[in-house]
């Protein structure tokens, strides 16, 4: 494949993944239902795997889709259909509280850092270094028992931590009550 | 495509949807989902650092690995937390669980 083919494919690629994210992320936050903002979740996740993938790190972009497409939403999903009362969706928003304070209040919040990190970014972001070669598997896994083998350790123990915490939170007392 | 810029902005809009949401959200599940959109700029900005500059190409992958672990976690904990309050008040409103009380 030719060099200016591959370019306008990676332009391509960028404005597809681009609208993937926007349009997730909106959806995400704006959407009453929460079924809904969790799909528009889902979109998001594909399009920073796909970011990723432009970035020149697959291994990145698949566990990018293995962990938060396939564990993470699965997770979510399971919170808002457990939590389902007879009237409907549980924590289902109404778009009337849109016009309140709240969100306008939210709104600012969020413009804030927005605007000062794109000042920032647009006055003293360097410049990209030249191109470098993909970091293979085994790199990457030299790093991790290496250098970063205290924090791999640690995660384990973090994740080992969250799922015994998950079941000793979640477990129903029946006699207690 | 080989502008940092381009992908800082990226993970700049991600993280200020996400900011934006975990504010405006008052139900738990909302508010975790904004977090996940928070937690995965973070992570675009890692890379595109680590793409484009740092010297190690291999740096910003695993902190980027390391983030998805966390949420992984964080996810699992969220869960079990937001069953147990609804088990306790029927809702996941925030603004339903102000007793402190267990």
């Amino acid at each position: 494949m030719g060099e200016a083919l591959q370019q306008q494919l990676a332009y391509v690629g960028y404005g597809l993944y681009l609208l993937l994210i926007i349009a997730g992320g909106l959806a995400a936050v704006m959407s009453t239902s929460l079924v809904r903002a969790l799909m528009g979740l889902i979109l998001t996740l594909f399009g920073v795997a796909g970011m990723f993938l432009l970035m020149n790190a697959p291994f990145l972009a698949f566990m990018q889709i293995l962990i938060y497409v396939g564990a993470v939403s699965v997770l979510i999903f399971f919170a808002i259909m457990l939590t389902k009362t007879p009237e409907g969706e549980a924590g289902a928003e109404n778009m009337l509280e849109w016009i309140g304070m709240r969100a306008g209040l939210a709104v600012l919040a969020a413009l804030t850092p927005a605007i000062i990190m794109a000042t920032l970014i647009v006055k003293k972001a360097p410049a990209a270094l030249a191109l470098k070669p993909e970091v293979t598997l085994a790199q990457l896994g030299e790093f991790l028992t290496g250098p970063f083998v205290l924090a791999f350790e640690l995660i384990s123990v973090v994740l080992l931590a969250a799922m015994a915490g998950a079941v000793v939170l979640g477990f129903e007392r029946r006699k207690g009550k | 495509m080989n502008s940092l810029h381009t992908y800082l902005f990226i993970a700049l809009v991600l993280f200020c949807i996400g900011l934006f949401g975990l504010l405006k959200r008052r139900s738990l599940i909302g508010m975790l989902i904004s977090v996940e959109l928070m937690l995965n700029g973070a992570g675009l900005n890692f890379m595109a650092f680590n793409r484009f500059l740092a010297p190690d190409p291999a740096v910003g992958q695993v902190a980027v690995l390391f983030i998805m672990g966390i949420a992984a976690a964080e996810a699992a904990i969220a869960l079990s937390l937001i069953l147990a309050l609804f088990r306790k008040i029927r809702s996941v409103n925030v603004e339903q669980a102000r007793q402190l009380k267990g």
